[in-house]
């Protein structure tokens, strides 16, 4: 035990030994204190790529059916997906948060209730209105406002952040967001499906490089 | 500068780590006493001992905080451990890549 207190109390033998330590300590600790945010993107990319790619071959422009398939399955596959999306952010947030205390575990969980009170209100919002549409436009609502939103809490993200990569990740999700609803139903599901969940994979990539550049260099 | 120049207190196998563990967290945030003692592999007693002393210089700041019902000490840099740290880096630095 003092044996180990004597050593500890040693400076590093040289200044190399000295900022080597420091790399590998930082490393260690960003790794253990900041989880990769892939357990986030990866989920959320997927789901809206596999969601709204189903909505896209099931209810394509003009009606048409690319891929015959049950009528409930893109909803039920789209609203399953971004449950299980969901819960590995909460999880994964929870686990992160757990043991840090300060500005950043408070922005964090402002962040979280950001997102699950403005999707309550704009879920009540619409269900009181959506029934007067036809039901292609019905569709149409929800994805878009649903997109939106996402858009518009990413950006807000950017901001809380100082992070100019998520704000433009809000930006290209805001415009994919109008192009596909001009487009017009059917193609509003394929835009998100590919632009919308490309783009939540694409930043998923750029953050787990600068993690693994932070890593290699944290110094 | 040179070797003997560069900060008692910081240049200590141990107290360097615990430095530059706490340095990875942003101005203002804290980690607990239990997740720092996990990230740095070292007894209990032995990061008490190591907090202690550069609490007294003032480096770190230690806030008890108490989760239901079990105590447990917040850890963080104090703005002066912070700005020792990045001279000591600095140093360091220095002394690998002399400026000419």
């Amino acid at each position: 035990m003092t044996n180990d207190l004597t050593n500890d109390e040693r400076p590093p033998a040289t200044p190399a030994d000295s900022m080597r330590l420091i790399r590998e300590q930082r490393a260690a600790a960003g790794r253990r204190l900041f989880p990769s945010q892939l357990y986030f993107l990866v989920p959320w990319g997927l789901a809206w790529l596999i969601g709204f790619g189903l909505f896209f071959l099931r209810y394509g422009p003009n009606d048409r059916t690319y891929l015959s398939m049950p009528g409930w399955l893109p909803l039920v596959a789209l609203l399953g997906l971004l449950g299980v999306s969901m819960v590995i952010s909460a999880v994964a947030s929870a686990r992160a948060y757990r043991h840090m205390a300060g500005p950043s575990a408070l922005k964090g969980a402002m962040y979280g209730w950001a997102f699950f009170l403005g999707f309550l209100s704009l879920g009540v919002s619409i269900a009181r209105v959506s029934d007067e549409l036809p039901p292609n436009d019905q569709g149409l609502l929800w994805a878009a406002a649903s997109v939106a939103l996402v858009g518009a809490l990413h950006m807000a993200g950017g901001a809380v952040w100082h992070d100019k990569s998520l704000f433009a990740l809000g930006v290209w999700l805001s415009l994919v967001n109008v192009a596909g609803v001009i487009a017009g139903p059917g193609w509003h599901s394929l835009v998100i499906a590919l632009a919308g969940g490309g783009g939540l994979l694409a930043f998923g990539a750029v953050l787990a490089v600068r993690r693994r550049t932070w890593l290699a260099e944290p110094v | 500068m040179h070797e003997g120049e560069l900060d008692p207190v910081i240049h200590a196998q141990a107290r360097l780590r615990v430095m530059a563990a706490l340095s990875t967290l942003d101005d203002g945030d804290q980690v607990t006493f239990p997740r720092l003692q996990e990230i740095l592999g070292m007894t209990a007693g032995n990061l008490s001992a190591h907090l202690r002393k550069l609490e007294d210089a003032g480096y770190v700041d230690l806030t008890k905080k108490f989760s239901g019902r079990m105590p447990t000490t917040l850890v963080a840099l104090s703005r002066r451990g912070r700005h020792a740290f990045e001279e000591y880096t600095a140093a360091v630095r220095a002394l690998l890549d002399p400026p000419k």
